[in-house]
């Protein structure tokens, strides 16, 4: 749990300037125009009511449906917990930690300890500190100043990874001073039972807060840095090879990289230069030359349509690469409308439908279950000349996804080769390392004879790249 | 701050004073509103169609007083539809008027300096706002006092209109290269509306307070139902909106909108119905949905729906 409240309560902007660094951590991108308008907001809907500060910086920060979902939770993370304390304190003023909840009260405490320094004034000299005697009077705000000194002689903001939590607690508490409450505890266990309870309990206190302000550290300023590691990680990593468990944060990954992608690649339209003549921009250009129209505008103005023709192979061994070029492509459906995807390992058919109709997921489950089996390059060929080759003109794209390895059959290049004389370019896929093309039954050096472009497209980022370079081909 | 807009000082009184508008609304909605016109900022609705997202910037025009300037977006939409755009005739006509006027204004002058010296003096109104036609957008800013801008579903427009918007929307003035820059006389409240059917920009979406509407709550949607349509009866307008509530659970092709319950109470109405019954649902619920895949898809279900839904009244 973070408590945000502790020392901010006079410094609202801090606050919600550290909750802006929050949800940034989280994937949210927000521009210092955003914090500029937020502030502006938080200052005329107030911090008291939350609900309405919910609303308000919501409507500020955060700006589709996604981050919506993210900015509640992050919302409700960060300032939930300060609100139940604050309700908490109001009943019980001292006490914060659930823990201690049972224990005797700090004061309580205080009292012990000062009992047993009256009677050894050694043991008091060691203890005059103003945080023993903060403890002891159970002053929350003086601990929570010295706590909040600690952390930046520490610098605790610089935490990077989980496993540094222990780390910067110790550091903290070594800031903090803690090494006299230590000695002193360990003077008192054999001499005074009550007042060791005392010190010990006034130290787990003491670590608690400390704990929370470094997790607190943690979740504001590393929680998004060890995210991006992993999505880095990820989008670098074999697509086979990703476990079960990332499945779904790959997804996630892709679903953002191909916003991305159609971002940068929207659609572009094109003057034309003949047609229909378009009355009143011609005279508007005309006005610069005294109304002699030099230039007649048109009126329609095109739109590339591309398209695009997928054939992917849905053996065993390829399945998993052709899962995600699949779901790459359709996700694009906006800038490419007319894609039509192939799956084939021995025989092929066309699944555009089936992709179109059901949810990506068990579409791509259902067409691996129809076409899978042992691949066989040359009857897949055949398939594909019967079904599409008619469709083939000069705007067409064809991808192929495979790893060209027809165990040792004819693979029938020549049909390979008929495809790309008849298609704008032909792009071969294969997710196989480069090194091993070629090697053992692979026909991949008499595909790359036979192809426009041949790529490798094992990780995520190789996908995107592959992709990338597609649209703007596409585009110009 | 002084604002053009009296009627939104707070968020209570615009959430009561757009209810006696007909449009109910939440917090949520009336806080957004009331932020928009406190900071002087666009607001982007979103959210799915039907849910109210033209209607509220209707209700606030209605609630404030001030008109309604619509621009309703469609592909190819450009500057000379939405901006500004010159009375070409007007100044094809002012040229010829000017051929006849020329001896007059050339009167004197001798010799090619002369001629151009004394063309430079005459006053030059060609490129004038008098022969400015403004387009909504540039009506919306230079109207005497407030008025409300809907810019209505501005993800059907292309990617370049929206950078032709951001120069409006942040800043309230127009740029028209042959006259320069037109401060705007007032900032109007802006409601731009999405249905998200592509991503907008992020420039744009950084100069809006973002609002996303979504399905209302089975109590708000009642609340809407009984404003929009009187005669209904209370434990109607319960079976109605719950019954409503689970068909948007269900995987349909066109979930209905909150437009489509109120026409289906309307309906209900007519029909003198005072429960929900299979038959009754049957014959009107083409009110509600529109696709014949989703109303196969509800009636083979109908029993289960209704079922569940005697149970809850019960309850």
């Amino acid at each position: 749990m973070i408590n945000a409240e502790q020392f901010s309560q006079d410094a609202p902007t801090d606050r919600l300037l550290a909750f802006i660094a929050f949800l940034r951590g989280r994937d949210i991108l927000i521009s210092p125009a955003d914090s500029l308008v937020a502030m502006e907001v938080a200052g005329l809907v107030g911090y008291d009511d939350r609900t309405l500060l919910k609303n308000g910086l919501g409507s500020a920060l955060a700006k589709s449906k996604f981050e919506i979902e993210v900015f509640n939770e992050a919302f409700e993370q960060y300032f939930g917990a300060s609100s139940s304390d604050k309700a908490k304190n109001e009943n019980e003023p001292r006490d914060v930690d659930d823990a201690t909840d049972d224990s005797p009260s700090s004061q309580e405490l205080g009292e012990q300890l000062s009992q047993a320094m009256q009677t050894q004034p050694e043991l008091a000299k060691n203890l005059s500190s103003e945080l023993v005697d903060a403890l002891r009077s159970g002053d929350e705000a003086a601990i929570a100043i010295a706590v909040e000194t600690a952390a930046q002689q520490v610098d605790v903001s610089s935490i990077k990874l989980l496993t540094q939590r222990g780390q910067y607690i110790r550091k903290m508490l070594d800031a903090l001073g803690e090494q006299a409450l230590r000695d002193a505890a360990v003077e008192l266990e054999s001499t005074e039972p009550a007042a060791f309870e005392a010190v010990q309990a006034l130290r787990e206190q003491l670590r608690n807060k400390v704990r929370d302000r470094v997790d607190r550290a943690y979740m504001v300023h590393a929680s998004g840095d060890a995210e991006d590691m992993l999505d880095e990680a990820l989008s670098n990593m074999s697509l086979g090879n990703v476990d079960q468990h990332h499945r779904a944060r790959l997804k996630r990954l892709l679903e953002r990289m191909t916003r991305k992608l159609a971002a940068r690649h929207g659609r572009v339209r094109k003057r034309v230069k003949r047609g229909q003549l378009a009355v009143s921009p011609t005279l508007r250009k005309a006005m610069a030359t005294d109304g002699i129209p030099f230039k007649p505008q048109w009126r329609k103005s095109i739109r590339r349509k591309p398209q695009i023709l997928i054939l992917c192979d849905v053996s065993g061994s390829v399945a998993a690469y052709a899962k995600f070029l699949l779901l790459f492509l359709h996700s694009l459906q906006d800038i490419l409308p007319r894609t039509r995807s192939f799956a084939f390992s021995s025989n092929l058919g066309e699944v555009t439908e089936t992709l179109r109709a059901l949810p990506l997921e068990i579409a791509i489950e259902r067409v691996n279950l129809k076409y899978g089996g042992a691949t066989d390059y040359a009857r897949a060929f055949e398939d594909f000349a019967s079904l599409a080759m008619a469709d083939i003109n000069r705007v067409t794209t064809v991808i192929i996804l495979g790893d060209a390895r027809n165990n040792n059959t004819d693979p029938r290049l020549d049909l390979l080769a008929e495809i790309r004389s008849k298609c704008r370019q032909l792009l071969w896929l294969n997710p196989e390392n480069k090194r091993s093309w070629g090697s053992g039954d692979s026909e991949m050096l008499g595909v790359i004879r036979n192809c426009d472009v041949a790529a490798e497209c094992s990780t995520l980022k190789q996908l995107e790249r592959v992709i990338d370079d597609l649209l703007v081909q596409l585009n110009c | 701050m002084s604002h053009s807009f009296p009627k939104l000082e707070s968020v209570d009184s615009i959430v009561e004073s757009l209810a006696t508008a007909g449009y109910i609304c939440n917090e949520q909605i009336a806080t957004v509103v009331y932020l928009a016109a406190a900071l002087e900022k666009p607001i982007l609705v979103e959210g799915p169609p039907g849910v109210g997202k033209t209607e509220l910037a209707k209700s606030c025009a209605q609630v404030t007083g001030a008109p309604l300037v619509r621009l309703q977006c469609y592909e190819g939409l450009d500057e000379s539809k939405a901006i500004y755009e010159w009375k070409y005739g007007k100044q094809l006509l002012y040229t010829q008027l000017l051929k006849t006027q020329l001896s007059e204004v050339m009167e004197g002058a001798t010799g090619l300096r002369a001629s151009v010296e004394r063309l430079h003096t005459f006053d030059d109104v060609f490129f004038s706002k008098e022969f400015l036609e403004p387009r909504p957008l540039l009506q919306a800013i230079d109207a005497e006092g407030g008025v409300v801008l809907l810019v209505d579903e501005i993800d059907k427009a292309d990617f370049e209109f929206e950078s032709l918007l951001l120069e409006v929307l942040s800043d309230f003035q127009v740029s028209i290269p042959e006259l320069g820059t037109l401060e705007g006389r007032s900032k109007p409240l802006v409601f731009l509306t999405s249905n998200d059917t592509r991503d907008l920009s992020d420039a744009l979406k950084r100069r809006c307070l973002h609002l996303h509407i979504d399905f209302p709550t089975n109590e708000l949607e009642g609340r809407i139902v009984r404003a929009r349509v009187p005669q209904i009866t209370e434990a109607m307008t319960d079976h109605l909106v719950s019954f409503v509530s689970k068909v948007r659970e269900m995987d349909l092709k066109k979930l209905p909108s909150v437009s489509e319950t109120i026409d289906w109470a309307k309906s209900l109405v007519l029909l003198h119905a005072d429960s929900l019954d299979e038959e009754l649902v049957k014959s009107s619920l083409n009110a509600l949905l529109k696709y014949e895949e989703d109303l196969t898809s509800v009636i083979e279900n109908l029993v289960d729906l209704l079922n569940t839904e005697k149970q809850a009244a019960n309850a």
